[in-house]
Protein backbone atom coordinates (compact mmCIF):
# COMPACT_ATOMS: atom_id res chain seq x y z
CA UNK A 1 0.00 0.00 0.00
CA UNK A 2 1.73 3.28 -1.00
CA UNK A 3 1.26 6.76 1.48
CA UNK A 4 -1.40 7.96 -0.25
CA UNK A 5 -3.51 5.04 0.53
CA UNK A 6 -1.98 4.51 3.97
CA UNK A 7 -3.09 7.48 4.79
CA UNK A 8 -5.94 8.14 3.09
CA UNK A 9 -7.27 4.17 5.22
CA UNK A 10 -5.95 5.62 8.45
CA UNK A 11 -8.12 8.31 7.73
CA UNK A 12 -11.19 6.16 7.10
CA UNK A 13 -11.03 4.10 9.81
CA UNK A 14 -11.17 7.20 12.08
CA UNK A 15 -13.63 9.12 10.58
CA UNK A 16 -15.69 6.68 8.71
CA UNK A 17 -18.26 6.35 12.51
CA UNK A 18 -18.51 10.19 12.79
CA UNK A 19 -18.95 11.22 9.04
CA UNK A 20 -21.72 8.82 8.91
CA UNK A 21 -23.35 9.98 12.78
CA UNK A 22 -22.97 13.32 10.62
CA UNK A 23 -24.74 13.12 8.20
CA UNK A 24 -27.26 10.00 9.50
CA UNK A 25 -28.37 13.00 11.90
CA UNK A 26 -29.01 15.10 9.52
CA UNK A 27 -30.97 12.99 6.94
CA UNK A 28 -32.19 10.70 9.83
CA UNK A 29 -31.99 7.27 7.30
CA UNK A 30 -29.65 4.59 7.25
CA UNK A 31 -30.18 4.03 3.52
CA UNK A 32 -29.53 7.86 2.63
CA UNK A 33 -26.67 8.33 5.25
CA UNK A 34 -24.74 5.20 3.48
CA UNK A 35 -25.48 6.73 0.00
CA UNK A 36 -24.22 10.48 0.89
CA UNK A 37 -20.94 8.73 3.36
CA UNK A 38 -19.57 6.76 0.52
CA UNK A 39 -19.85 9.47 -2.17
CA UNK A 40 -18.32 11.70 1.07
CA UNK A 41 -15.58 9.26 1.27
CA UNK A 42 -14.97 8.73 -2.52
CA UNK A 43 -14.64 11.86 -3.50
CA UNK A 44 -12.39 12.49 -0.22
CA UNK A 45 -10.28 9.97 -2.15
CA UNK A 46 -10.27 11.16 -5.31
CA UNK A 47 -9.20 14.84 -4.13
CA UNK A 48 -6.51 13.25 -2.32
CA UNK A 49 -5.66 11.46 -5.41
CA UNK A 50 -5.47 14.97 -7.48
CA UNK A 51 -4.37 17.36 -5.39
CA UNK A 52 -0.99 18.95 -6.18
CA UNK A 53 -0.61 19.88 -2.32
CA UNK A 54 -1.48 17.83 0.84
CA UNK A 55 -4.60 18.80 2.44
CA UNK A 56 -3.58 19.66 5.76
CA UNK A 57 -6.54 18.79 7.59
CA UNK A 58 -8.44 15.90 6.14
CA UNK A 59 -10.92 15.46 8.47
CA UNK A 60 -12.22 18.45 7.98
CA UNK A 61 -12.10 18.19 4.35
CA UNK A 62 -14.41 15.10 4.57
CA UNK A 63 -16.76 17.17 6.73
CA UNK A 64 -16.79 20.09 3.96
CA UNK A 65 -17.48 17.34 1.53
CA UNK A 66 -20.32 16.12 3.97
CA UNK A 67 -22.28 18.91 4.79
CA UNK A 68 -22.13 20.08 1.07
CA UNK A 69 -23.61 16.76 0.17
CA UNK A 70 -26.52 16.79 3.03
CA UNK A 71 -27.23 20.16 1.45
CA UNK A 72 -27.42 18.84 -2.27
CA UNK A 73 -29.06 16.15 -1.04
CA UNK A 74 -32.10 17.71 0.50
CA UNK A 75 -31.39 20.77 -2.47
CA UNK A 76 -32.90 17.77 -5.14
CA UNK A 77 -35.27 16.04 -2.65
CA UNK A 78 -36.94 19.14 -1.64
CA UNK A 79 -36.32 19.63 2.21
CA UNK A 80 -39.10 18.11 3.93
CA UNK A 81 -38.25 17.54 7.99
CA UNK A 82 -39.69 14.00 8.08
CA UNK A 83 -39.89 13.22 11.96
CA UNK A 84 -38.52 9.40 11.36
CA UNK A 85 -38.45 6.36 13.88
CA UNK A 86 -36.91 4.58 11.43
CA UNK A 87 -35.24 1.30 13.23
CA UNK A 88 -31.57 1.43 14.20
CA UNK A 89 -29.81 -0.56 16.61
CA UNK A 90 -29.29 2.11 18.83
CA UNK A 91 -33.06 2.91 19.52
CA UNK A 92 -34.35 0.59 22.06
CA UNK A 93 -37.17 -1.30 20.77
CA UNK A 94 -40.21 0.16 22.11
CA UNK A 95 -42.10 -2.77 22.15
CA UNK A 96 -39.55 -4.32 25.09
CA UNK A 97 -42.31 -3.58 27.58
CA UNK A 98 -39.10 -2.06 29.64
CA UNK A 99 -40.50 1.50 31.02
CA UNK A 100 -37.17 2.70 31.35
CA UNK A 101 -36.17 1.62 28.18
CA UNK A 102 -39.05 2.85 26.49
CA UNK A 103 -38.49 6.66 28.20
CA UNK A 104 -34.80 6.49 27.13
CA UNK A 105 -35.56 5.02 23.52
CA UNK A 106 -38.54 7.77 23.13
CA UNK A 107 -36.00 10.65 24.82
CA UNK A 108 -32.89 9.98 21.94
CA UNK A 109 -35.97 9.63 19.38
CA UNK A 110 -37.07 13.25 20.04
CA UNK A 111 -33.79 14.61 20.64
CA UNK A 112 -33.07 12.71 16.85
CA UNK A 113 -36.02 14.37 15.55
CA UNK A 114 -35.30 17.71 17.10
CA UNK A 115 -31.67 17.86 16.02
CA UNK A 116 -33.45 17.78 12.74
CA UNK A 117 -35.22 20.67 13.12
CA UNK A 118 -32.33 22.71 13.67
CA UNK A 119 -30.62 25.27 11.61
CA UNK A 120 -27.70 23.43 10.00
CA UNK A 121 -25.32 25.74 11.57
CA UNK A 122 -26.27 24.65 14.76
CA UNK A 123 -26.71 21.12 13.35
CA UNK A 124 -22.84 20.90 12.76
CA UNK A 125 -21.07 22.93 16.04
CA UNK A 126 -23.54 20.63 18.20
CA UNK A 127 -22.65 17.32 16.23
CA UNK A 128 -18.85 18.44 16.26
CA UNK A 129 -18.24 19.30 19.77
CA UNK A 130 -20.94 17.36 22.26
CA UNK A 131 -20.61 13.96 19.84
CA UNK A 132 -16.98 13.78 18.15
CA UNK A 133 -15.53 15.67 21.01
CA UNK A 134 -14.04 18.24 18.85
CA UNK A 135 -12.81 21.36 20.57
CA UNK A 136 -14.39 24.99 19.86
CA UNK A 137 -10.80 25.91 18.38
CA UNK A 138 -11.12 23.30 15.80
CA UNK A 139 -14.68 23.87 15.34
CA UNK A 140 -13.89 27.28 14.32
CA UNK A 141 -10.79 26.95 11.81
CA UNK A 142 -13.20 24.31 10.50
CA UNK A 143 -16.23 26.94 9.74
CA UNK A 144 -13.73 29.68 9.02
CA UNK A 145 -14.94 31.90 12.15
CA UNK A 146 -13.72 33.18 15.55
CA UNK A 147 -14.10 30.75 18.59
CA UNK A 148 -15.66 33.24 20.09
CA UNK A 149 -19.22 33.16 17.47
CA UNK A 150 -18.98 29.25 17.50
CA UNK A 151 -19.62 29.87 21.76
CA UNK A 152 -22.56 31.61 21.05
CA UNK A 153 -24.00 29.46 18.14
CA UNK A 154 -23.15 26.32 20.36
CA UNK A 155 -25.10 28.21 22.95
CA UNK A 156 -27.68 28.95 20.85
CA UNK A 157 -28.04 25.66 19.50
CA UNK A 158 -28.51 24.41 22.70
CA UNK A 159 -31.19 26.39 23.72
CA UNK A 160 -33.24 25.96 20.43
CA UNK A 161 -33.20 22.27 20.66
CA UNK A 162 -34.11 22.40 24.32
CA UNK A 163 -37.37 24.42 22.84
CA UNK A 164 -38.11 22.17 20.09
CA UNK A 165 -37.90 19.20 22.48
CA UNK A 166 -39.88 21.00 24.96
CA UNK A 167 -42.29 21.86 22.45
CA UNK A 168 -42.93 18.33 21.02
CA UNK B 1 -43.59 17.54 28.27
CA UNK B 2 -41.46 17.73 31.52
CA UNK B 3 -38.99 20.64 31.11
CA UNK B 4 -35.11 19.62 30.43
CA UNK B 5 -32.45 21.24 31.15
CA UNK B 6 -29.83 22.21 28.58
CA UNK B 7 -27.21 19.67 30.94
CA UNK B 8 -29.59 16.92 30.74
CA UNK B 9 -29.47 17.81 26.71
CA UNK B 10 -25.96 17.48 26.53
CA UNK B 11 -25.96 14.16 28.63
CA UNK B 12 -28.48 12.81 25.84
CA UNK B 13 -26.39 14.27 23.44
CA UNK B 14 -23.88 11.74 24.29
CA UNK B 15 -25.44 8.73 23.93
CA UNK B 16 -25.84 9.34 20.24
CA UNK B 17 -22.18 8.53 19.60
CA UNK B 18 -23.76 5.17 19.78
CA UNK B 19 -25.03 5.61 16.20
CA UNK B 20 -22.51 3.98 14.36
CA UNK B 21 -22.66 2.61 10.57
CA UNK B 22 -23.18 -0.97 9.61
CA UNK B 23 -19.32 -2.96 10.26
CA UNK B 24 -19.76 -4.96 6.50
CA UNK B 25 -20.69 -1.90 5.10
CA UNK B 26 -17.54 0.11 6.11
CA UNK B 27 -15.47 -2.58 5.19
CA UNK B 28 -17.31 -2.90 2.02
CA UNK B 29 -16.83 0.87 1.21
CA UNK B 30 -13.46 0.57 1.84
CA UNK B 31 -12.52 -2.20 -0.05
CA UNK B 32 -14.25 -0.17 -2.95
CA UNK B 33 -12.24 3.06 -2.59
CA UNK B 34 -9.00 1.82 -1.83
CA UNK B 35 -7.79 0.09 -4.94
CA UNK B 36 -5.17 -2.02 -3.49
CA UNK B 37 -7.76 -3.38 -1.26
CA UNK B 38 -10.21 -3.66 -4.11
CA UNK B 39 -7.54 -5.75 -6.10
CA UNK B 40 -7.85 -7.76 -2.85
CA UNK B 41 -10.94 -8.29 -2.67
CA UNK B 42 -11.87 -8.83 -6.35
CA UNK B 43 -8.42 -11.44 -6.77
CA UNK B 44 -10.58 -14.21 -5.78
CA UNK B 45 -13.31 -14.09 -7.53
CA UNK B 46 -11.05 -13.52 -10.72
CA UNK B 47 -9.59 -17.12 -9.54
CA UNK B 48 -12.90 -19.16 -9.53
CA UNK B 49 -13.55 -17.47 -12.67
CA UNK B 50 -13.74 -20.50 -15.51
CA UNK B 51 -12.17 -18.31 -18.38
CA UNK B 52 -9.53 -17.76 -15.95
CA UNK B 53 -9.29 -21.68 -14.88
CA UNK B 54 -9.24 -22.51 -18.92
CA UNK B 55 -6.27 -19.73 -19.42
CA UNK B 56 -4.14 -21.19 -16.65
CA UNK B 57 -4.80 -24.93 -17.42
CA UNK B 58 -3.93 -24.47 -21.14
CA UNK B 59 -1.56 -20.94 -21.61
CA UNK B 60 1.02 -22.56 -19.85
CA UNK B 61 0.60 -25.51 -21.65
CA UNK B 62 0.74 -24.10 -25.15
CA UNK B 63 4.42 -22.91 -23.94
CA UNK B 64 5.22 -26.42 -23.63
CA UNK B 65 3.93 -27.84 -26.69
CA UNK B 66 5.70 -25.11 -28.83
CA UNK B 67 8.87 -25.33 -26.61
CA UNK B 68 8.20 -29.05 -27.44
CA UNK B 69 7.82 -28.53 -31.19
CA UNK B 70 10.82 -26.41 -31.41
CA UNK B 71 12.93 -29.06 -29.62
CA UNK B 72 11.96 -32.00 -31.36
CA UNK B 73 12.68 -29.78 -34.62
CA UNK B 74 16.25 -29.16 -33.64
CA UNK B 75 17.10 -32.73 -32.66
CA UNK B 76 15.51 -33.79 -35.36
CA UNK B 77 17.87 -31.60 -37.39
CA UNK B 78 20.93 -32.32 -35.88
CA UNK B 79 19.92 -36.12 -35.62
CA UNK B 80 19.29 -35.76 -39.52
CA UNK B 81 22.48 -34.00 -39.95
CA UNK B 82 24.43 -36.35 -38.20
CA UNK B 83 23.54 -38.64 -40.74
CA UNK B 84 24.54 -36.58 -43.81
CA UNK B 85 28.23 -36.59 -45.43
CA UNK B 86 30.04 -34.08 -47.16
CA UNK B 87 28.16 -32.74 -50.00
CA UNK B 88 24.48 -32.65 -48.34
CA UNK B 89 22.55 -30.09 -47.89
CA UNK B 90 22.62 -30.50 -43.86
CA UNK B 91 26.43 -31.40 -43.64
CA UNK B 92 27.13 -27.85 -42.25
CA UNK B 93 24.79 -28.57 -39.13
CA UNK B 94 26.77 -31.62 -38.42
CA UNK B 95 30.27 -29.43 -38.72
CA UNK B 96 27.98 -27.35 -36.62
CA UNK B 97 27.33 -30.18 -34.03
CA UNK B 98 30.73 -31.15 -33.96
CA UNK B 99 32.92 -27.54 -33.50
CA UNK B 100 29.98 -27.43 -30.56
CA UNK B 101 30.46 -30.63 -29.02
CA UNK B 102 34.42 -30.34 -29.29
CA UNK B 103 34.29 -26.83 -27.40
CA UNK B 104 31.94 -28.61 -24.83
CA UNK B 105 33.92 -31.40 -24.47
CA UNK B 106 37.57 -28.85 -24.26
CA UNK B 107 38.68 -30.19 -27.56
CA UNK B 108 40.11 -27.11 -28.93
CA UNK B 109 43.10 -26.27 -31.53
CA UNK B 110 45.15 -29.34 -32.49
CA UNK B 111 42.94 -31.41 -30.75
CA UNK B 112 39.49 -30.08 -32.30
CA UNK B 113 41.41 -30.75 -35.99
CA UNK B 114 42.50 -34.12 -35.72
CA UNK B 115 39.09 -35.12 -34.36
CA UNK B 116 38.07 -33.57 -37.16
CA UNK B 117 39.80 -34.96 -39.78
CA UNK B 118 39.18 -38.11 -38.22
CA UNK B 119 35.36 -37.91 -38.38
CA UNK B 120 36.57 -36.46 -42.42
CA UNK B 121 38.01 -39.43 -43.48
CA UNK B 122 35.25 -41.36 -42.22
CA UNK B 123 32.73 -39.74 -43.92
CA UNK B 124 34.74 -40.40 -47.31
CA UNK B 125 35.00 -43.87 -46.30
CA UNK B 126 31.24 -43.89 -46.05
CA UNK B 127 31.16 -42.26 -49.33
CA UNK B 128 33.38 -44.57 -51.38
CA UNK B 129 31.45 -47.66 -49.58
CA UNK B 130 27.99 -46.57 -50.73
CA UNK B 131 29.21 -45.90 -54.15
CA UNK B 132 28.34 -41.77 -53.75
CA UNK B 133 30.73 -40.71 -56.14
CA UNK B 134 29.04 -36.83 -56.02
CA UNK B 135 29.63 -36.58 -52.71
CA UNK B 136 33.53 -37.63 -53.08
CA UNK B 137 34.91 -34.43 -54.33
CA UNK B 138 33.19 -32.68 -51.28
CA UNK B 139 34.87 -35.38 -48.86
CA UNK B 140 38.11 -34.52 -50.44
CA UNK B 141 38.02 -31.06 -50.07
CA UNK B 142 37.12 -31.53 -46.54
CA UNK B 143 40.24 -33.63 -45.62
CA UNK B 144 42.20 -31.51 -47.89
CA UNK B 145 41.22 -28.18 -45.67
CA UNK B 146 41.83 -30.65 -42.31
CA UNK B 147 45.20 -31.64 -43.27
CA UNK B 148 46.45 -28.07 -44.03
CA UNK B 149 45.20 -27.18 -40.76
CA UNK B 150 46.63 -29.78 -39.18
CA UNK B 151 50.23 -29.06 -41.25
CA UNK B 152 50.32 -25.48 -39.69
CA UNK B 153 49.02 -26.59 -36.28
CA UNK B 154 52.17 -29.02 -36.32
CA UNK B 155 54.26 -26.70 -37.52
CA UNK B 156 53.03 -24.28 -34.82
CA UNK B 157 53.74 -26.84 -32.04
CA UNK B 158 57.33 -27.91 -33.35
CA UNK B 159 57.34 -31.73 -32.03
CA UNK B 160 54.14 -31.46 -30.83
CA UNK B 161 52.46 -33.89 -28.83
CA UNK B 162 53.33 -37.70 -29.14
CA UNK B 163 49.85 -39.05 -28.92
CA UNK B 164 48.57 -36.42 -31.14
CA UNK B 165 50.51 -37.33 -33.51
CA UNK B 166 50.18 -41.04 -33.29
CA UNK B 167 46.25 -40.39 -33.63
CA UNK B 168 47.05 -38.62 -36.88
CA UNK B 169 49.10 -41.36 -38.36
CA UNK B 170 46.29 -43.55 -37.29
CA UNK B 171 43.79 -41.51 -39.37
CA UNK B 172 46.20 -41.29 -41.91
CA UNK B 173 46.32 -45.18 -41.80
CA UNK B 174 42.28 -45.36 -42.23
CA UNK B 175 42.91 -42.83 -45.26
CA UNK B 176 45.36 -44.46 -47.15
CA UNK B 177 42.65 -48.17 -46.85
CA UNK B 178 39.83 -46.19 -48.13
CA UNK B 179 39.42 -47.90 -51.71
CA UNK B 180 39.04 -46.09 -54.77
CA UNK B 181 40.82 -43.01 -53.15
CA UNK B 182 44.25 -41.93 -53.00
CA UNK B 183 44.93 -38.83 -51.82
CA UNK B 184 48.97 -38.87 -52.03
CA UNK B 185 49.07 -36.72 -54.60
CA UNK B 186 47.40 -34.01 -53.18
CA UNK B 187 50.20 -31.73 -51.35
CA UNK B 188 47.84 -30.56 -48.62
CA UNK B 189 47.90 -34.59 -47.62
CA UNK B 190 51.44 -35.27 -48.57
CA UNK B 191 52.76 -32.39 -46.32
CA UNK B 192 50.85 -33.97 -43.58
CA UNK B 193 52.14 -37.25 -44.42
CA UNK B 194 55.58 -35.72 -44.04
CA UNK B 195 55.42 -34.11 -41.27
CA UNK B 196 54.12 -37.01 -39.15
CA UNK B 197 56.83 -39.41 -40.85
CA UNK B 198 58.98 -36.72 -40.05
CA UNK B 199 57.82 -36.40 -36.38
CA UNK B 200 57.76 -40.13 -36.05
CA UNK B 201 61.14 -40.58 -37.08
CA UNK B 202 62.31 -38.23 -34.31
CA UNK B 203 61.08 -39.71 -31.95
CA UNK B 204 62.06 -43.43 -32.82
CA UNK B 205 65.93 -42.06 -32.92
CA UNK B 206 65.45 -41.41 -29.62
CA UNK B 207 63.41 -44.34 -28.50
CA UNK B 208 65.50 -47.30 -27.36
CA UNK B 209 65.05 -49.89 -30.44
CA UNK B 210 65.27 -53.71 -31.13
CA UNK B 211 67.73 -54.42 -33.62
CA UNK B 212 65.22 -55.45 -36.34
CA UNK B 213 63.17 -52.22 -35.09
CA UNK B 214 66.57 -50.29 -35.98
CA UNK B 215 66.55 -52.31 -39.57
CA UNK B 216 62.86 -51.08 -40.23
CA UNK B 217 63.81 -47.32 -38.84
CA UNK B 218 66.32 -47.43 -41.63
CA UNK B 219 64.44 -48.27 -44.21
CA UNK B 220 61.14 -45.73 -43.08
CA UNK B 221 64.24 -43.21 -43.41
CA UNK B 222 65.22 -43.99 -46.73
CA UNK B 223 61.44 -43.87 -48.12
CA UNK B 224 61.20 -40.53 -46.42
CA UNK B 225 64.13 -39.41 -48.38
CA UNK B 226 62.29 -40.80 -51.13
CA UNK B 227 59.21 -38.42 -50.77
CA UNK B 228 57.46 -42.42 -50.29
CA UNK B 229 55.70 -40.93 -47.08
CA UNK B 230 52.77 -43.73 -47.31
CA UNK B 231 55.12 -46.53 -47.07
CA UNK B 232 57.35 -44.96 -44.64
CA UNK B 233 54.55 -44.15 -42.36
CA UNK B 234 52.86 -47.93 -42.95
CA UNK B 235 56.99 -49.57 -41.38
CA UNK B 236 56.44 -46.34 -38.45
CA UNK B 237 53.25 -48.26 -38.12
CA UNK B 238 54.77 -51.78 -37.68
CA UNK B 239 57.63 -50.56 -35.17
CA UNK B 240 55.15 -48.69 -33.24
CA UNK B 241 52.91 -51.72 -33.11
Amino acid sequence: MDNLQEQFSNIYDEYIDKIYRFVYLKVNSQEIAEDITSKVFTKGWEALQGSQEDIKNLGAFLYQIARNAVVDHYRSKGRTNVVSVESSPEIADPNTGIHEKAVLSADISNLKNAIQKLRQEYQDVIIWHYLDDMPIASIAELLGKPAGTVRVMLHRGIKDLKDIIQES
Amino acid sequence: MAKITQKQITEQLKTLKDIKPRKEWAVLLKSQILPEQQLQATIPAQKISFLDILSSVFAPKKLVYSLAVVLFLIIGVFGFASQTVPGDLLFPVKKIAEQSQAALTGQIGIRQNVVTLNNRINDLAQVAKQGRTDNIPSAISEITADASALVKDLQNNAVGNKQTIKEIAASLKTLADVPGTDLTANQDVKNLYQTVVQSQIADLQEATLTDEQKATLSEVEELYNQAKYVEALEKILLINN
